[in-house]
């Protein structure tokens, strides 16, 4: 069985190790844009804080490939994918790589913005090691830098450049930071802290250019306005690198439709990862959560399936877990729905202590939980909301200070 | 292989194996210097309260596999190949919380210790006690419990032994048995006056 698979961030590593479990001679090709050793990803905004050195990054040493018995094809992207000959296609192989089984795990590229003068020195996107190695390059002269965006990814960059003696201005599109993953109350707590740190956050503005010689010096905001800046980090989001996927053959809709197994509407071709698009336990509908941890599990479930183990997930479930300075927030599942839903929602909050809990339930299930501090047993939640267990007890038992495991066995 | 096992129907909730764990985990061992420490050794057992004042020592089950050691960013949490026990490396630890979301159980907690640098916040759990294993005594908590509640045995014995407790209970002659019946009196009246005093 010839295996190839298509990114060599966490989901493609963890699909290899899975397949060697499993297949210990079977052929594997690793296709990675990536030339760096396989790395973790959410610490490269750790990096940029300080938290981290740079040489902590690689999670895999360098016999690795070799020990594994892969074959890397590195620095490259696979530009087709031929269904019927079953060849990927890429620049240096004339021929095509020729698989049996097929993972893509091309993981997701920076949400492009529009605006003028983006060929700026100074202006940066925020996915890989390299884009922050050469962030920490430019950082000596900067003084002031410009965030746009307020998910994850911009509030990341925001918090490590405050971090780092920066002068942050933010613009966010929402009225607080995070809106995809927390809730107005907890993005406002989150808000509060960083403006009182120091961060000048913009509501509602847009950037529609940059100007400088040679080097960003400032940029042109929506409202007419212009800002000095000598450092731009582009964080709007991401959007799945799909680029060389047959559409008319590979269900797409934003990421690449998967079943319980990982496998695409094409026999034999997986997805996994940032770029899979796959059941979401908590809003009980297909969803791209292009999150570490699902990487690592769809990635084994992947390689399993694909070494002829038929193993399932029941589906996965967007969470997270963020420090800022003192304040901890943990979530997961589904924290905002629409009051349409019918959901009903718990809310504990203690001003003076900080501590602020959420908790989103359907009927006698867990849906969603937002956590501000406290979080330790934030996992017990989670959980819940994974494994959609009946509670045998009230939201508000569940949303106490007391809560704790003993009461799950009652 | 031994290991901690736990009979939550036999904890009374007395705390007695967090002092313990506490004190095995400190730098001086002796719970008369290691309340003067600094940092304050931390339990890495947890006794929570049920619903109606049951205890329960929720505690590491060293899962295989183990969501932590799949959701730790760093890679600084690993199995001891000899007792299988998971473990968390302080050194490498960046206090994340990545566990935290990750564990199931929700016994992992964040704070100085003094198996980690001076000054630096990591995570810490159960290690099974493996210095005082290495030095041939049995975990702390277990030497700790008055009631039978934590045991240290291979789980082949304590299945064995349970499965023998339960076959006891449905044959035909025996009636209604207890399986900790102290215990479950002990629960029973808890739970009554929970109940009487939220009418």
């Amino acid at each position: 069985m010839e295996y190839v698979i298509i990114g060599n961030g966490v989901a493609g590593i963890h699909a290899a190790e899975a397949i060697r479990r499993q297949d210990p001679a079977g052929p594997i090709t690793l296709v990675g844009d990536e030339t760096f050793l396989p790395y973790c990803r959410p610490m490269i905004s750790m990096v940029l804080e300080g938290a981290v050195p740079m040489e902590r990054l690689p999670i895999r040493g360098a016999d690795y490939y070799e020990k594994l018995g892969i074959t890397p094809v590195l620095g490259r992207r696979v530009t087709s994918i031929d269904v019927d000959a079953r060849r990927v296609h890429l620049p240096g192989h004339p021929a095509g790589i020729p698989f049996d089984r097929l993972l893509i795990a091309s993981g997701a590229d920076p949400r492009p913005i529009k605006a003028d003068g983006l060929d700026l020195e100074g202006i940066f996107y925020m996915r890989t090691e390299a884009q922050v190695r050469a962030m920490l390059e430019t950082l000596p002269s900067v003084k002031n830098a410009l965030v746009l965006g307020g998910g994850l990814v911009g509030f990341k960059a925001a918090y490590g450049l405050v971090r780092r003696g920066v002068r942050v201005t933010q613009l966010i599109r929402s009225d607080y930071p995070l809106s995809m993953q927390v809730d107005r109350t907890a993005g406002e707590m989150i808000l509060a802290e960083l403006v009182r740190k120091g961060l000048d956050v913009r509501v509602g503005v847009a950037a529609t250019g940059f100007f400088g010689r040679g080097r960003v010096e400032g940029a042109r905001l929506s409202d007419g306005s212009e800002l000095g800046c000598d450092m731009v980090v582009i964080g709007k989001g991401v959007l799945p690198a799909l680029s060389f996927v047959p559409r008319d053959r590979i269900d797409i809709d934003l990421g690449i439709l998967v079943d319980a197994h990982m496998e695409t509407c094409v026999p034999g071709i997986y997805a996994a990862g940032d770029a899979a698009e796959f059941f979401d336990i908590a809003r009980k509908t297909r969803w791209v959560n292009a999150i570490w941890p699902e990487a690592v599990i769809q990635g084994r479930t992947a390689g399993m399936n694909m070494a002829g183990r038929p193993v399932a997930l029941q589906g996965s479930l967007s969470r997270n877990v963020i420090r800022i300075f003192d304040m901890d927030i943990m979530t997961g599942g589904w924290v905002d729905p629409p009051d349409s839903e019918g959901f009903q929602v718990v809310r504990r909050i203690d001003r003076r202590s900080g501590a602020y809990r959420k908790l989103v339930l359907d009927g006698d299930r867990l849906v969603g939980a937002v956590m501000v501090n406290h979080i330790e047993q934030g996992g017990l939640l989670i959980a819940l909301i994974q494994r959609q267990a009946p509670l045998r007890m009230s939201g508000e038992k569940l949303i106490s200070t007391g809560f704790n495991y003993r009461q799950l066995l009652n | 292989m031994k290991q901690v096992v736990v009979h939550p129907e036999r904890c009374v909730g007395c705390m007695q194996c967090m002092i313990a764990c506490a004190t095995a985990h400190s730098k001086t061992q002796t719970l008369f210097t290691a309340v003067q420490e600094d940092p304050l050794p931390k339990p890495r057992v947890h006794v929570g309260a049920g619903l109606y004042g049951e205890g329960f020592p929720n505690r590491c089950r060293h899962c295989d596999p183990a969501p932590c050691m799949l959701a730790c960013l760093p890679g600084a949490i690993s199995r001891d190949p000899d007792t299988r026990t998971v473990v968390i490396d302080p050194d490498t630890c960046i206090n994340c919380a990545s566990c935290a979301m990750a564990c199931p159980f929700g016994v992992i907690r964040y704070h100085e210790d003094a198996s980690a640098p001076a000054g630096k916040t990591v995570a810490v759990k159960c290690d099974n006690c493996l210095d005082r294993q290495r030095r041939g005594q049995v975990p702390a908590c277990v030497e700790a419990c008055k009631s039978g509640a934590l045991t240290f045995e291979s789980t082949g014995d304590a299945q064995r032994r349970k499965t023998c407790e339960v076959a006891k209970t449905v044959s035909r002659d025996a009636g209604f048995e207890q399986l900790a019946p102290g215990f479950s009196m002990l629960n029973t009246v808890k739970r009554t006056q929970i109940e009487m005093a939220h009418r």
